[in-house]
């Protein structure tokens, strides 16, 4: 699941593509994300941050916030603005914002937030191109330290997603990572997605995954941490750590708060896996050396992939390992795979 | 007694102690002794022949307040005494009370190590329950879909044949398409038995665990037997059903009417206007490539 906002040059503004057939959705703690593809041979990703935030309802704010661009809905006589522009406003009035979903699955906190999140699935998706179109969605696999059941999660979201006109179909969201980043590899090797509420992970051999499970630490961990030692709010402890910030190299007791929970946060990663791989169960075993691909907005800290080895030297791993990446898409990775799997589906 | 005590305390220190080679050397060869008591006793004399001589207090006054003082003497020397005693036994039980909750201390920490012990085992095998219970009603789902299904297909099949029966007129094949329905609701019926029996045993055993902590081992290999046997089960019981989903325990749930009003309501809202932010990704050509050669597609 996506957490962080890609800053890199390609961002356009609503611009219109023609697609093939099936779609991509990243159903992220942090973010949302649509993929598509387009008629240039590439992909393109719709992005919303998956949070909102309520005030007040006058005539100056509607009029204040249609001006600027900001979307916002009336719900329950509040005015409830959604997505990154809630996110900006809570730092500036220095509030929490709201989050429907919470450690990778829908909040037990939030559950009046549902027809928010829908009307931004509806509005990163856009209408099907043809009634029953391919969506496969991402869901998190169980996860080892915390007991938690995805099975209401994914049928949510199959059902909001049939409701917008399409063909549901729910793919484990590292899986999606493997499907859109160890292409090279016959799609043989382990898919990490470090999202905003958790970790997934994926063994796959050949396309077909062998093994998933997620440890229910992610982004906001890291947040709440932060937020916790330097006595701010999360959305600010967020901003902290989005700010490009790199965490071999902290400049700040700010960002030293945050390199110590990245590092803290890679490490029990690790020892998560390492520990279920250990443990033997479903285990496939591989006579080469498989490659570890990286993903999520969590990852795309700076020296978030160099910690990462650093700390993975530090553990005994046991299976062999070839190489260590982060994928270059890390906050639209798992929305590129779950279209992958969309358009054979199509096919 | 006393006063002999302190007379010879008294003579120590304003006295001298020499060797005799050491009285030789002063050209002394014969010394004079005298005991302590008998100074005791001489000044003792002393101070009654003075005390007489002086005519402040006769002999009986004198006499009086000797005994008096004994008495005093006495009096304050046994109440010391029984002082000394009662602090000595004192000390003894205040060692014995040490002793005591020294021992007790360690008790409580053994009980406090086998109740957090306890208590984690019983945590993990109440979460163990939980578990067993979720994959239960997940296959008793599928049971029930799968009954369900075997229900209408053997209804589609049977009307099917009916009416072959009926147009080919061959009597020999009616008793074979009425007992198919029959065999397949008896055998799903045993099986809703079997699974009822089952949730009924895992429920005896979460009782029983949750009310007796102190027990926890048994109810730990009690706990694994039952799992075994469950899994055992639904394996079989997914076999005679003939889906093999049912022991993975996804069973689908529909969750459409979440959804089922909202949709139709007229939400105030700017959402139209609103572009989301794109971002321009690599194309997926060569993982669809990559796929449908897997696949043998390609």
């Amino acid at each position: 699941m996506t957490e962080q906002e890609d800053n890199d040059t390609n961002i356009h503004q609503g611009a219109e593509v023609a697609v093939a057939l099936g779609k991509g959705l990243d159903v992220g703690t942090a973010n949302l994300a649509a993929a598509v593809q387009n008629n240039e041979g590439g992909i393109t990703v719709n992005v919303e941050r998956n949070a909102f935030l309520d005030i007040p309802s006058d005539v100056y704010s509607k009029n204040m916030l249609t001006k600027l661009k900001v979307p916002y809905v009336v719900h329950n006589g509040k005015l409830v603005v959604i997505g990154e522009a809630a996110f900006e406003l809570a730092n500036v009035f220095g509030r929490e914002t709201r989050r429907p979903m919470a450690d990778g699955l829908v909040s037990p906190n939030e559950q009046d937030a549902l027809p928010m999140m829908k009307m931004i699935i509806q509005k990163i998706l856009g209408e099907p191109q043809q009634p029953g179109e391919n969506c496969y969605f991402c869901v998190p696999a169980e996860s080892l330290d915390v007991d938690n059941n995805v099975v209401y999660h994914q049928g949510l979201f199959e059902s909001m997603i049939s409701k917008l006109g399409y063909t549901a179909h729910a793919i484990n969201e590292a899986h999606a990572v493997i499907f859109s980043e160890l292409a090279e590899n016959d799609f043989t090797g382990i898919g990490l997605s470090f999202g905003g509420g958790m970790a997934n992970a994926c063994v796959a051999y050949k396309s077909i995954p062998c093994l998933s499970f997620s440890v229910a630490r992610g982004g906001d961990w890291i947040d709440k941490n932060v937020a916790g030692v330097l006595g701010v709010p999360r959305s600010k402890a967020a901003a902290i750590k989005e700010r490009g910030i790199d965490i071999r190299d902290p400049k700040c007791r700010e960002e030293e708060a945050v390199a110590i929970y990245y590092r803290s946060l890679i490490s029990y990663v690790l020892e998560n896996i390492k520990s279920r791989f250990e443990s033997g169960q479903n285990m496939p075993s591989f006579n080469e050396p498989i490659d570890i691909a990286c993903a999520g907005g969590t990852s795309m800290v700076g020296g978030f992939i160099e910690v990462f080895r650093d700390e993975f030297a530090k553990i005994d791993f046991p299976i062999p390992v070839g190489r260590i990446f982060r994928s270059e898409e890390a906050l639209t990775a798992v929305a590129k795979g779950c279209l992958v799997a969309a358009a054979i589906g199509e096919e | 007694m006393e006063s002999v005590t302190k007379i010879k305390e008294e003579l120590s220190a304003r006295s001298r102690t020499a060797t005799l080679d050491q009285l030789a050397s002063e050209g002394r060869k014969r010394v004079r002794l005298v005991r302590a008591e008998h100074i005791a006793q001489m000044i003792s004399e002393a101070v009654h022949s003075a005390v007489e001589q002086s005519g402040l207090l006769d002999q009986q006054e004198v006499d009086r307040l000797v005994e008096q003082s004994r008495s005093e003497f006495k009096g304050v020397l046994a109440e010391r005494q029984q002082e000394q005693a009662a602090h000595s036994e004192l000390t003894a039980r205040c060692a014995e009370q040490e002793t005591q909750l020294e021992a007790n201390e360690e008790q409580l920490a053994a009980l406090r190590a086998q109740c957090q012990e306890l208590t984690e085992s019983l945590a993990r095998r109440q979460a163990q329950l939980t578990e067993l219970q979720r994959e239960l009603e997940a296959a008793e789902a599928e049971a029930q879909q799968a009954q369900a299904d075997r229900a209408s297909q053997s209804a589609e099949s049977q009307s099917a044949e009916s009416q072959s029966a009926e147009s080919a007129a061959a009597p020999a094949e009616a008793p074979a398409t009425g007992t198919q329905p029959a065999m397949t609701a008896e055998l799903m019926m045993s099986m809703m038995q079997e699974l009822a029996t089952l949730k009924a045993s895992m429920a005896t055993g979460g009782g029983a665990a949750a009310a007796q902590p102190a027990a926890a081992q048994d109810f730990t290999a009690a706990l694994d037997k039952l799992a075994g046997t469950l899994n055992d089960r639904l394996d079989s019981i997914g076999k005679k059903v003939g889906i093999s989903a049912a022991v993975g325990g996804d069973a689908p749930v529909d969750f459409g009417g979440l959804f089922k009003d909202d949709g139709d309501e007229s939400v105030e809202s700017n959402m139209e206007n609103i572009q989301v932010k794109q971002q321009s990704g690599g194309g997926i050509a060569a993982n669809l490539a990559k796929l449908k050669k897997l696949k043998g597609g390609g």
